[in-house]
């Protein structure tokens, strides 16, 4: 659905984006991830018809961005990483005016700013000015926003910036809720647990260069080797920690294992049954409490990638 | 398509909608129409108060009273028009900027004539709001007679045009300044060069283009100079005391703009200075569009929103070529 191929972009002296390219196909969601400052924006932009590129291309659903803006403005919906609203309009009014703004017929307009009030769960702050809404509700407006002319590719550029833990969530349970109804969807953030969990594939770019992209599994497992296991036992003390570790060690197909405060953490190869560990643990008599996959992998593989970390969630 | 549905349609444009709604939520607006129409109001009846103290009260002094009030009141509004006309439109397109919404907009279905278009009608529908308001005022001093029907529909047509073509060099400098306060400032001095420059400047080159044709019996109607000709005090003080107007011909004025020598040219329609106030006005509404649509354009295509701060690559590992 957008294809990214070889986009160069120089603002004066400052390079931008070097030889960037990535695809994503229809009905992914995309995570694309970088520092502040490393091109994400400048790419979000391009893909808007906001800039254009100095070389490359750079096509949705087949057209070209720079050729056709008029007929790519109608595929995507684009929310920017700042954003203002209108003072002395209702949320009503407000998604009105966008859908007027993108041709909406006048008869359709305030079903469709019902629908997406109602998908946004803002329903009960229709009538109520925009400037009132609180961050949390801003964002979600403005992504049912992006949505008034039914577009099939949202491109939303940090659009959890700024938001509590709460309204992250929300955001987040909103942006899978959209990927169920079909659409195409490329997130940016510098903050990488919030995209883990929600992207089926990435992109990491740094300074201007994509460093990898392509499905989620297919990258993490090209830059991590193997995955971690979190096990944590009943009430550790260092004799049960050090004879369960001698219980893993060794084991074909586990590559290492570290004690951390309460439990141990098993680096194991690519196609390891967790399961067979899990059993064998618990017929040695080791206490388990937890056994899960450690998460936060996408970190680690794009420390490991750039050799700095992300920024955390604050 | 008929003219009806095409005139509906040049006005159906949501940002004349949503700027009209919004500047009328605001408590601004019934603020600026109580004191444009108090400022019109007072000034008019201390005119009249003044001139009732000092003059007889027969029949033919009313009309002269109702003619002195209405010239000073027209005077006033164009003034008043001067005055407000920047601050509304001067923050059209620099204000979607400043706000963050322009981008917005920028990537909707929304052409640059249309935003364009847009916030141009919608700054002056405001000051129309203005100027329709004051009409009661007018009607009444218009009743004491000295002022004929002509001179009544032409006074507020220039007032009209000169609120539009100041909204419109204030919407080009909206969209050419990144800030409200430069674009402002900007229109300020525009719409003073224009109002008040123009005459200065004008009146000037006429005495002097006055002296460089002494030796010729040339008429003093004939050397105002086009600066002061097109000016809309000017022509409205021409509207207002002169009957049979001061018109000239447009080779003369051309003559005079080029500061070609030589006996004055009478080639071209006679024009009054009216109508070419109008005429002047038109083509810097249209130039002022045409520019603003360009730099909304050019928008389209440029800035980023955050500097680009330079950090050192590292290598590519390319997971998606083998997906």
């Amino acid at each position: 659905m957008i294809e990214v191929e070889a986009l160069h972009k120089r603002f004066g002296s400052q390079v931008a984006l070097q030889a960037v390219d990535f695809s994503i196909p229809a009905g992914e969601i995309f995570g694309f991830i970088g520092p502040n400052g490393a091109g994400k924006t400048t790419t979000i932009r391009i893909l808007a018809t906001l800039a254009l590129p100095d070389a490359g291309t750079a096509t949705i659903g087949g057209i070209p961005v720079a050729q056709d803006p008029h007929a790519v403005r109608e595929l995507i919906g684009y929310m920017p990483d700042f954003f203002g609203v209108y003072d002395r309009l209702t949320s009503m009014e407000y998604l009105e005016f966008y859908a007027a703004c993108h041709g909406v017929p006048r008869r359709r307009r305030r079903a469709v700013a019902h629908e997406l009030l109602e998908l946004v769960d803002l329903t009960d702050r229709a009538d109520d000015q925009v400037d009132t809404l609180s961050r949390g509700m801003k964002q979600r407006l403005c992504l049912g926003r992006a949505l008034v002319h039914d577009p099939q590719v949202l491109l939303l550029d940090e659009p959890a910036s700024g938001l509590d833990p709460r309204a992250r969530i929300e955001m987040r349970e909103l942006i899978r809720e959209l990927r169920r109804m079909g659409k195409t969807i490329l997130v940016s953030s510098h903050i990488l647990p919030e995209l883990e969990e929600l992207c089926t594939w990435v992109g990491f770019i740094d300074a201007g260069r994509m460093v990898a992209s392509g499905p989620m599994s297919d990258v993490r497992n090209q830059v991590l080797t193997g995955r971690r296991l979190r096990v944590e036992l009943v009430d550790p003390d260092e004799v049960k920690l050090l004879a369960a570790r001698d219980q893993i060690d060794g084991r074909r197909g586990v590559i290492s294992v570290q004690l951390v405060e309460d439990g141990l953490e098993v680096a194991v190869e690519e196609g390891f049954k967790d399961q067979d560990l899990l059993i064998e643990l618990v017929r040695a008599g080791v206490a388990v409490r937890s056994f899960a996959p450690v998460t936060g992998d996408l970190s680690e593989a794009f420390m490991r990638l750039t050799g700095r970390p992300t920024e955390p969630v604050t | 398509m008929t003219y009806v549905e095409r005139l509906v349609r040049l006005f159906d444009n949501p940002l004349i909608v949503k700027d009209g709604v919004s500047r009328m939520r605001s408590w601004r607006a019934p603020l600026v129409l109580t004191l444009y129409l108090g400022v019109l109001g007072l000034f008019g009846y201390s005119v009249f108060v003044a001139l009732i103290v000092i003059s007889s009260s027969d029949r033919s002094g009313a009309a002269q009273i109702g003619g002195i009030v209405f010239e000073t009141m027209a005077f006033m509004q164009l003034s008043l028009v001067a005055l407000f006309a920047p601050a509304l439109a001067a923050g059209a397109i620099s204000g979607e900027r400043e706000r963050q919404t322009f981008d917005v907009l920028l990537v909707s279905r929304l052409s640059a004539l249309s935003i364009v278009w847009g916030k141009l009608v919608a700054s002056v529908a405001f000051m129309l709001l203005l100027i329709l308001a004051a009409l009661p005022l007018f009607a009444a001093v218009f009743l004491f007679g000295g002022i004929d029907f002509e001179q009544f529909v032409i006074t507020q047509l220039l007032t009209v045009t000169t609120a539009v073509s100041i909204a419109a060099v204030s919407l080009f400098l909206s969209a050419a300044f990144g800030r409200t306060l430069s674009s402002t400032v900007a229109a300020y001095g525009a719409a003073f060069a224009g109002m008040v420059g123009t005459l200065i400047v004008g009146a000037l080159l006429s005495v002097g283009l006055l002296g460089r044709t002494a030796g010729q019996t040339v008429a003093v109607s004939a050397n105002i100079h086009p600066l002061e000709f097109a000016n809309p005090f000017y022509s409205m003080w021409i509207v207002l005391n002169i009957p049979n107007g001061a018109p000239m011909p447009l080779g003369r004025l051309m003559q005079m703009l080029a500061f070609m020598p030589g006996s004055p040219s009478s080639l071209g329609p006679m024009l009054e200075p009216w109508v070419a106030t109008i005429l002047v006005q038109a083509g810097l509404v249209a130039l002022s569009i045409a520019g603003a649509v360009q730099l909304v354009q050019h928008r389209r295509a440029y800035v980023p929103t955050r500097p680009v701060e330079p950090i050192p690559a590292v290598e590519r590992v390319d997971a998606g070529s083998e997906a």
